[in-house]
């Protein structure tokens, strides 16, 4: 049952995708029927597996020799990122029937879409190495190809270069790290690392475990990798939602969260974390603040809370930082599908030619707002509990001056989450053209997410017993819902937190006052503004590349006399270095 | 007499080509007045050259089976029939993508005719036994391709590809040749295997042989600094042509001078370290060089640089660490990049075609040209995408799988240099994503180029092969076990050869 | 002190032969007399080889090499002069900078 699941939940996407892009360009109402019937019956099957998990390999598909076995395993950290991947993922296709209705190339949108949300499934699921390392590749080609789905937009094609070449660059940390863990175990399953990693010697633990820290960075956009995201927002916003939320940047989160045991003892790993936890919630937080894009405020909040996870799982909080990654991305993917349908019906990203959205939509409005609550850590709906969690956790066992640090972040996070919405929704209207209220399968999929983001935190009991339950190597005490109510409403760092959050939305409110105060701090949004210089690091590397082609490029003459030159010139060193070395 | 299956392969196919001439020159006098016949000969000469081919897998498991014909000695291990297939597999798709594609072409017997003898010859050399036999193989290999590559004899440009590829490639074989003299003189014998067994180590004049080797043969592989000739031939040849010789030429170089270092093995131990500075050396100047690159064709040949790299790394960790896995490793990917790089140069030929040929135009083929090219050319310009992405090893195609052995076989040796050097190949992968990538890109713009809009169609003959390659591509990237079998022998053959 | 005996006379014919025909590939600019180069240097290796092959006593060995060589070489100097013939109508001139157009 539980094989037939797996292969059904990877297939049937993938068999999807297939189909879709058979059916041509000229039928597009099949193309978003078998779209939207294969990712639902993908949520199905993912859906089928929560009563059929367990630890062990589930699935084996021998390939032999070299190449090893494939193998799957089904496990509640695997099944909940794989739930997280197809249920957000489905309803992104839901909302792209009329988001992208009308658009040219249907059948590459949506093949690539399927073969993402398949491949997310099958990157959770694995339980070897190599196959993971497939499965995150294939992530990377689909997200390049979405986000540079507009291929006519140059802003477009160099965001999904970006993103495909920073993502493999990290994974080659990933697959130095598996080449290691197989060359040391003799296969390449993750069972091995998690169980014999301490048995290695100190330099090929540390590679394995900041070469895996590496390819997380990047794929979860963490500083400074994280440069690739904001420009991903090119993409057509249901895949900003499906990479935000559903599949791209929770696989790095999802790699830290399985492979925590194995490197929580390597020296420095888990400061590493947290320093990059901290560094990237706090800056993205900022860059948030004044960023005037919608999707790119989104973007940043997606780095930040990123952050948080990433903190979360430095501090040793594995299960706070799962637990945040599920209630982020429904909250994440009903920001962007609100922002979405906006922008569909504004024809602009940029928050100043908003404004007065509250009245015209109106729906749209109420689940927006309830998820920019949920991302402000607003009591009661689901980004609270979770953040809430990690904080606790940051002030138990983490340093104290990422605690506090983190803390900021909270109240920045309120900032800039009231900002946008003032922004958006509330703000005066200017001279522009009214919108028209969304779509019927677009409000679908947002009032689905809006429950979502009221009542996801109420999972965080079977969640966590699951846990505890099917992964044998990670140390995790069962906290059933209630006992999750009663340690976060009794603690106090709940209330600090809250005051700070409170603190960011008077901040808001009383900016005409503070005027004096963000004068002094205009230094910092400029610095902000600029990217913090990440950017500029990316351009050097670019540059020195470039350069070094611009180099020899003339090395190749054309002219016969010197190309023969060459031939003679490698003869003498290849003497030179065999008389020498040989 | 009882021939073994290999031997009916290699004069079956030199036997044919002059038929295939014949056949095309004798349809043009009557009645048909076109040389099509040649086509059609070719194509069954190399169908019906799949029988013995098949046999000589199934012979070889009772092992390499030899054969001897006066001074000429052959012998047909994994490896050879690796080489042999490859390039059947290859030359067949190519006579099919060819047929329209030089439809009405003055010479077109002849160039079927070459084909056919190129493909006979290469598997000829696979089979080699003996030092000067593999040198006459190896000429006439390189005298086949000459005539093909400027086969297009009123171009300049493809005319000064021709030029230069003659000249330089005459001048690594003469460098081959001394190597076998000096090798002559100090063994007094030219059996490969014989070679072997009488040398060890310290003969600074079988260093010098080595030396020549790598340097002569590495003029035909590519490795740089040898390699100037390459992107000029490749890039001119007619695309069924640049398909074949990045596809199996280079490859068909690689394989002979593997089998005369492997006859100098006992001599020294650094021909792995050897390999792979040269694999190094070749990964970072074809990535920098096809870069920058506008014409498509020209960014393939420099990406064949590159992958010539991958393979050379692979098989200079076989040799340097007795590792099966870089072997095979080393053969499995240069299987697969015979069939994405034939793949990408039969897609970029189909566009060509479509943009610029069937108008009797010579431009060549720019990345600008392509632009909304899928959705006028779906099939080939999905072809080309595909090609594109798995040459820079993305999964689920045949690339990823392929460079993954190479790697994994480096980090089973335990040497940090070796694995450092893996790390550089894996950052060389990331970086040649970003030449394969726009390229993707343009394919799938909305607005076409004035050559899009105004182009040919691909003839369906064109396309039949593209989606043949095509699927290959991605189901041995999905199933990489399917030709475990056939690179493994060719691996151990590698590693038996050298005495390991 | 070089005796000069029938190897050493070899052995200096085929290292003189090499360099002249490696200077000409590396110095000449006419496409003709790089040909010619070429040969040079192939009869210095076609000489290696006899040379090689009287070395070790199996001179017959090295006079089938050696024709086998000259055969197969003529083959490639008969595809280049054809080849020099077709740029001399093209280019009006032999000059090997004139065929300069495929670089970078």
């Amino acid at each position: 049952m539980q094989e037939y699941l797996i292969l059904l939940a990877i297939g049937l996407p993938w068999l999807g995708a297939v189909l879709v892009w058979t059916a041509g360009n000229g039928r597009p109402r099949w193309q978003h029927g078998l779209a939207v019937a294969s990712s639902v019956a993908a949520a199905c099957a993912t859906l089928a597996l929560i009563p059929n998990m367990s630890a062990g390999v589930a699935l084996r598909l021998p390939l032999g020799g070299v190449l090893g076995d494939f193998t799957f395993v089904a496990d509640a950290l695997a099944v909940s990122l794989a739930n997280v991947a197809t249920i957000i993922g489905g309803l992104a296709v839901i909302f792209s029937v009329s988001y992208m209705a009308g658009e040219a190339q249907l059948g590459r949108y949506y093949a690539m879409v399927l073969l993402f949300i398949g491949a997310m499934v099958g990157l959770v699921l694995s339980s070897g190495l190599l196959l993971l390392f497939f499965f995150w590749e294939i992530t990377a080609l689909c997200s390049y190809a979405l986000i540079s789905f507009h291929n006519d937009d140059p802003a477009a094609v160099a965001g999904g270069i970006k993103a495909l070449l920073i993502t493999q660059l990290g994974g080659v940390g990933l697959l130095l790290g598996a080449l290691a863990a197989r060359a040391y175990f003799g296969d390449d399953q993750i069972e091995s690392v998690l169980r014999a990693t301490a048995t290695l010697p100190a330099t090929a633990q540390a590679l394995l475990a900041f070469g895996f820290l590496v390819a997380a960075m990047a794929k979860s956009a963490q500083a400074p990798f994280h440069t690739w995201l904001p420009d991903a927002m090119e993409a057509p916003t249901p895949v900003s939602a499906l990479i935000h939320a559903a599949t791209m940047v929770n696989a790095g989160v999802y790699l830290l969260l399985r492979f925590f045991p194995a490197f929580a003892a390597v020296p420095g790993w888990r400061d590493a974390i947290v320093v990059v936890g901290v560094i990237t919630a706090l800056l993205a937080a900022l860059m948030a603040l004044v960023a005037t894009d919608l999707k790119r405020v989104l973007a940043y909040s997606t780095v930040s809370q990123l952050g948080y996870m990433v903190y979360a799982i430095g501090a040793g909080a594995i299960f706070a930082g799962e637990f945040h990654l599920v209630n982020h991305a429904v909250f994440k993917a009903l920001l962007f599908l609100g922002a979405g349908a906006i922008i569909h019906s504004l024809g602009t990203r940029d928050m100043r030619e908003m404004g007065n959205m509250r009245r015209e939509m109106p729906f749209t409005a109420a689940t927006f707002i309830t998820g920019a609550a949920a991302l402000a850590g607003l009591p009661l709906l689901n980004g609270f509990w979770s953040k809430e969690l990690i904080l606790e956790a940051g002030q138990a066992a983490g340093p104290q001056w990422a605690y506090w640090l983190m803390l900021l972040g909270a109240g920045v996070t309120a900032l800039y989450t009231a900002r946008m919405v003032w922004l958006v929704f509330l703000a005066p209207a200017g001279d522009r053209a009214r919108a028209h209220r969304a779509a019927s399968p677009m409000r679908l999929s947002l009032g689905v997410l809006a429950v979502g983001a009221w009542l996801s935190w109420l999972l965080a009991g079977p969640l966590s017993a699951l846990l505890a339950e099917t992964l044998p190597y990670h140390d995790l005490h069962v906290l059933s819902t209630l006992h999750l109510i009663e340690e976060v409403l009794s603690h106090p760092a709940t209330y600090l937190a809250l005051a700070v959050v409170a603190l960011g939305l008077v901040a808001w409110l009383a900016r005409e006052r503070l005027k004096p105060l963000t004068a002094r701090l205009s230094w910092l949004a400029r610095a902000a503004r600029a990217g913090f210089g990440f950017e500029a690091l990316n351009s050097s590397v670019v540059w020195l590349v470039r350069g070094s082609a611009v180099t020899i490029q003339p090395l190749q003459t054309g002219q016969l006399n010197w190309n023969i030159a060459g031939i003679v010139a490698g003869l003498i060193v290849v003497l030179i270095a065999l008389a020498l070395g040989g | 007499m009882q021939y073994p299956a290999f031997v009916w392969l290699i004069f079956l196919l030199l036997g044919a080509a002059p038929l295939v001439y014949l056949a095309g020159r004798l349809a043009r006098l009557a009645p048909f007045h076109s040389e099509s016949a040649a086509r059609w000969a070719a194509l069954i000469a190399l169908l019906v050259a799949w029988t013995p081919l098949f046999s000589a897998w199934q012979q070889l498991e009772s092992g390499p089976a030899s054969f001897e014909l006066g001074s000429i000695a052959l012998r047909a291990d994994g490896l050879s029939l690796l080489l042999a297939t490859v390039v059947v597999m290859l030359s067949t798709l190519v006579v099919l993508f060819s047929a329209t594609y030089l439809e009405g072409e003055t010479g077109e017997s002849k160039y079927y005719a070459m084909l056919v003898a190129m493909t006979g010859v290469i598997a000829g050399l696979g089979c080699a036994a003996d030092l000067f036999n593999l040198w006459l193989w190896f000429e006439a290999m390189a005298v086949t391709s000459y005539l093909l590559v400027a086969f297009y004899r009123d171009q300049p440009a493809s005319l000064e590809a021709g030029v230069k590829y003659l000249v330089q490639s005459s001048t690594g074989s003469v460098l081959v040749l001394i190597g076998v003299a000096l090798v002559l003189a100090n063994t007094g014998t030219l059996d490969l295997q014989e070679i072997q067994v009488s040398t060890a180590a310290g003969y600074p004049l079988l260093l010098a042989a080595g030396a020549l080797f790598a340097v002569g043969f590495g003029v035909k592989i590519a490795m740089a600094p040898m390699h100037t000739w390459l992107p000029d031939a490749h890039s001119q040849a007619p695309s069924g042509i640049s398909a074949m010789l990045s596809g199996v030429v280079i490859e068909a170089g690689l394989i002979a001078l593997l089998r005369t270092l492997a006859a100098l093995a006992g001599v020294t131990a650094a021909w792995g370290v050897l390999l792979m500075a040269f694999g190094v050396l070749n990964m970072v100047t074809g990535n920098l060089m096809a870069l920058r690159q506008k014409q498509v064709k020209r960014m393939l040949a420099y990406s064949s640089l590159t992958h010539v790299g991958y393979m050379l790394v692979g098989l200079g960790v076989a040799l340097y660490a007795h590792e099966v896995g870089g072997a095979s490793g080393g053969f499995f990917h240069l299987l697969s990049h015979g069939l994405m790089k034939g793949l990408a140069f039969l897609a970029a030929g189909a566009l060509l075609y479509a943009l610029h040929a069937a108008a009797g135009s010579h431009e060549p083929l720019t990345i600008s040209d392509l632009a909304g090219a899928a959705s006028r050319y779906p099939l080939a310009a999905m072809a080309l995408s595909v090609a594109l992405l798995g040459l820079g090893g993305l999964p689920p195609l045949v690339g990823f799988m392929s460079k993954w052995q190479i790697m994994v076989a480096g980090f089973a040796t335990h040497n940090f240099w070796v694995e450092a050097l893996i790390a550089f190949a894996a950052l060389n992968s990331v970086l040649s994503l970003a030449y394969y990538a726009p390229v993707v890109n343009a394919l799938y713009r909305e607005q076409p180029s004035a050559q899009v809009a105004g182009g040919a169609t691909v003839p369906v003959l064109m396309q039949a092969p593209l989606a043949l390659m095509m699927i290959a591509v991605v189901l041995l990237g999905l199933w990489p076990a399917l030709v475990q079998g056939m690179t493994g022998a060719a691996g151990a053959a590698l590693l038996a050869a050298f005495g390991g | 002190m070089i005796t000069w005996t029938p190897a050493t006379v070899m052995v200096l014919g085929v290292i003189g032969l090499l360099a002249v025909g490696l200077y000409g590939l590396l110095t000449v600019r006419n496409l003709f007399q790089i040909i010619v180069a070429l040969q040079i240097l192939v009869k210095g290796a076609v000489l290696a080889l006899v040379a090689a092959a009287d070395y070790v006593g199996q001179l017959h060995l090295g006079q089938s090499l050696a024709v086998t060589v000259i055969v197969a070489d003529t083959v490639v100097a008969v595809i280049g002069m054809a080849m020099a013939v077709q740029v001399k109508q093209h280019n009006r001139t032999l000059d090997v900078k004139a065929l300069g157009s495929l670089r970078r």
